[in-house]
């Protein structure tokens, strides 16, 4: 190794491990995630476009209760001004300002999920009749509940609770739920089926209709490993408690936990006004570090650090960041495969995109993919040899057969309900088609037997460096310490100057290890 | 593995990483490389320098041009038809003779005059080239076996690999094709590769499949002691085109036909390690002795004879 690679790696290797020490041992950061059960990071991001003109934008904020706890509060308002306000008892967050063109607002905050999932007391505000009149939401006095309220022999049943109970079990029984159903209660008692939300609206108009205090809610659904659905329910003041019921969930009673109370009163996450074509979409992950934790790694004593605290940045880039600072570590880990151990790979990073293939869909999954890919590449070079095509065409033809193999599986998916098995893996499916042009290239240039090892040694490193890609701990700490980015720099420049060895040079050379015995 | 690796030392093998770090990287500029990866332009170069290589018969680098290629090849019957940016001998389509159905291959497989088209339309497409991009198709003449090496030689033809480091011959092998290599002079494929004592050109040692060996796998014949014909051009010619390309570490390939002597068949400027293994002796103590022994402006006879000289060091010790 010459001087100057080592002084270099050195250097570079100090600096990052000076930082992540001062960081660990002076600020007190948090080297190993407590990995708390039900604390998220969630944003409810909007996007809509309008103007020339004055518009705002009204989003429902959750607020804390038994249940859940709501800190770290932010909001990104791109030149609008923001402020928070209460309307009945809800908090909302309303921006509003000149518009032309497109905004994107959000409102971030983190949670504390817990088991007790009782709606609080009931305060004076909500009188009885805030929760039982007629509203165009929930027409209780319309003819046609009235009619149903009259079949169904509601009024007879004498306490709250069991008119509560048999108005559930009407709607949860008689009314299908179609996604795209209407979201209308009327309609949905009409055709005897609805959307999650016109299902939700019925069973709450035929509530208020039967005399039992009732409103709409909508919260999310945070769970590990799914991407946050919106989910609408009722709660029910019925016998000096509320019950809270969903006839889309199928809960009755209490809520199930995990789910996070947006909104009461209104199943609208987002209104607004003098905009069109508003999209939202609530960004959620996990957070690996306990609120007080978070509090240092957020605002650690040393202006400069906070500014640059990654976990103050929107949900969604914090993601996206996540992942990216992981790759690095599977550059470090290619590196020593290629140049230490000596092992023939496609190109450098293939085998850091299979693994993040790997990571994005899952282990099974994933291999399942990347070897159908393969066989794809096989099987195409198979037909396609007595056709005399040329390189790109033929290429081309490939990336058309796995775009094909893609759109079966989405068939086959939707078959098993399995309708969100492509929506987070279009990336993975741009690295596959990927892997099938290098994989036939090389199956063009060095055989069946050249292509194939290749392809062998690039899965077996990626799934090698898969857990790390998955690593909770790798991910905590490439987050929250980015710094550490220097040491596997450091590394890399120590192992570029290795000019020793390589594991199969002692395999390929290893004759003269032994006797002369051919003189 | 410790045996290995204190064998690996004691033998000064030099490894992949210490190639590239130690030699490729500083004694070849980047700039120089198409010289060489691109065999027209190191024909053209020996040309110019009056260094002998194999006739071309034609070239095609456009898709329109293969049909005069093809027109042109009506008047032979042997020609080899090879990327000239390919690596690794990949691509190269060897025709050893025609009959009224068509060519026939080395090894006698037949090939039709579609095939043929649909072979050079692929070199050019670039399917063989280093890094994909459009490539030229050239055909050269066959060259014929030199009949000292005809019985050690089964199906192909044999050539010499010198390794050159500052114009100074280091260290050299030769390639035998086998029947088992299907007539290329490829060890990977099975090939017998055998070092040469360059001070005489004599064979010294040979393995094939990374077994040593004594005698060819196809004539059962004794290799070592066996001399290389017209040796000492060999070394002149290598030395000769090196120095025209401005490289520093070369490995150049050359072939000693039966009617024209040795010919440079290919310069490569990232020569790889198998010629240790069938010299049976490490690179790294004569590129070292080189980097002691160098100084500017040593006539021809002087740096291959000096390249001798080192090579004598490293047998005697």
């Amino acid at each position: 190794m010459n001087n100057a690679a080592r002084i270099t790696g050195a250097a570079l290797l100090t600096l990052g491990l000076a930082l992540f020490g001062w960081k660990i041992f002076f600020l007190g950061l948090p080297l190993v995630p407590s990995d708390p059960e039900g604390l998220w990071a969630a944003d409810l991001a909007v996007q809509a476009r309008g103007g020339p003109g004055t518009a705002s934008v009204t989003v429902a904020l959750p607020e804390s209760e038994p249940g859940q706890v709501i800190f770290d509060e932010r909001s990104v308002s791109e030149g609008l001004s923001f402020a928070v306000r209460s309307h009945g008892g809800q908090r909302l967050g309303v921006w509003s300002g000149p518009v032309d063109g497109a905004i994107n607002v959000a409102a971030g905050f983190r949670v504390q999920l817990n088991a007790n999932t009782e709606p609080k007391a009931r305060t004076d505000e909500q009188t009885d009749d805030a929760l039982l009149g007629a509203t165009i939401e929930l027409p209780a006095r319309a003819p046609e509940v009235q009619a149903l309220l009259e079949r169904l022999r509601l009024a007879d049943v004498g306490s709250e609770a069991d008119r509560a109970r048999m108005a559930f079990a009407f709607v949860n029984d008689e009314v299908g739920i179609v996604p795209t159903g209407s979201d209308d209660a009327i309609l949905t008692l009409a055709s005897r089926e609805g959307s999650p939300s016109g299902k939700t609206r019925l069973l709450a108009t035929l509530l208020r209709a039967a005399e039992v205090p009732s409103r709409v809610v909508v919260g999310v659904r945070l769970e590990r490993g799914t991407l946050p659905t919106e989910v609408p329910w009722v709660e029910a003041y019925a016998g000096g408690r509320w019950i809270s019921m969903s006839p889309t969930e199928g809960f009755f009673g209490n809520r199930p936990p995990g789910l996070l109370v947006m909104r009461r009163g209104s199943l609208n996450l987002v209104e607004a006004t003098g905009v069109d074509a508003v999209v939202h979409r609530f960004h959620a992950i996990p957070e690996r570090l306990r609120p007080d934790e978070l509090a240092t790694m957020m605002s650690p004593s040393s202006t400069i650090l906070e500014s640059l605290s990654l976990y103050r940045l929107p949900v969604a880039t914090q993601n996206a960041l996540r992942a990216l600072l992981l790759l690095p570590l599977g550059g470090l880990a290619v590196s020593f495969f290629r140049n230490i151990v000596g092992l023939p790979t496609f190109g450098t990073f293939m085998p850091i995109l299979i693994a993040y293939t790997l990571r994005e869909t899952s282990l099974g999954l994933g291999l399942v993919m990347v070897f159908s890919v393969l066989a794809i590449g096989i099987l195409t070079r198979v037909l396609l040899d007595r056709l005399h095509l040329l390189m790109v065409p033929r290429l081309s033809i490939l990336l058309c057969i796995v775009v094909l193999v893609v759109v079966l599986l989405a068939l086959w998916g939707r078959g098993l309900d399995q309708t969100d098995l492509f929506s987070g893996v279009l990336f993975p499916i741009v690295i596959l088609t990927m892997l099938v042009e290098r994989f036939s290239i090389t199956l063009a240039e060095e055989g069946l037997r050249g292509a194939l090892v290749k392809a062998g040694w690039s899965v077996l490193i990626a799934v090698a460096v898969y857990p790390v890609f998955r690593s909770v701990l790798a991910e905590h700490i490439m987050f929250g310490f980015p710094e550490l980015l220097f040491v596997v720099m450091g590394i890399l420049v120590w192992m570029g100057a290795y000019t020793g060895y390589r594991v199969s040079d002692l395999i390929r050379f290893r004759s003269f290890a032994q006797e002369r015995d051919d003189s | 593995m410790k045996a290995v690796l204190d064998a690996l030392r004691r033998e000064g093998i030099l490894g992949i990483n210490g190639r590239n770090a130690r030699y490729t990287l500083k004694a070849n500029p980047r700039r120089l490389y198409p010289l060489v990866d691109d065999k027209l332009r190191t024909k053209q170069l020996c040309l110019d320098a009056g260094i002998p290589t194999p006739a071309l018969l034609g070239s095609a680098s456009h898709h329109f041009e293969i049909r005069d290629l093809l027109v042109r090849l009506e008047q032979h019957d042997r020609f080899v038809l090879k990327p000239a940016r390919g690596a690794m001998g990949n691509g190269i389509l060897v025709v050893t003779g025609r009959d009224e159905k068509g060519f026939v291959r080395s090894g006698g497989r037949r090939v039709t005059v579609d095939a043929i088209r649909y072979h050079a339309a692929s070199i050019i497409s670039g399917l063989y080239a280093l890094g994909g991009q459009n490539d030229v198709a050239m055909v050269e003449e066959l060259l014929q076996v030199h009949p000292d090496l005809v019985e050690i030689t089964k199906d192909g033809v044999p050539d010499i690999r010198v390794i050159i480091y500052r114009g100074i011959p280091a260290m050299a092998m030769t390639r035998l094709p086998t029947s088992s290599s299907g007539g290329r002079a490829n060890l990977h494929q099975g090939a017998v590769g055998a070092g040469i004592d360059i001070r005489t050109g004599n064979i010294t040692h040979a393995v094939c499949k990374g077994r040593p060996v004594r005698r060819h796998p196809d004539s059962r014949l004794l290799l070592r002691g066996r001399p290389l014909p017209r040796f000492e051009e060999v070394l002149e010619i290598a030395v000769r085109a090196t120095d025209q390309t401005g490289l520093n570490y070369v490995g150049a390939d050359i072939v000693v036909d039966a009617r024209y002597g040795p010919v440079i068949l290919e310069l490569n400027a990232r020569p790889g390690l198998a010629v240790q293994v069938a010299n049976r002796a490490g690179l790294q103590p004569r590129l070292e002795s080189i980097d002691r022994l160098w100084r500017p402006d040593r006539p021809l006879a002087e740096r291959i004879s000096l390249g001798q000289e080192i090579g004598e060091v490293a047998y005697d010790a």
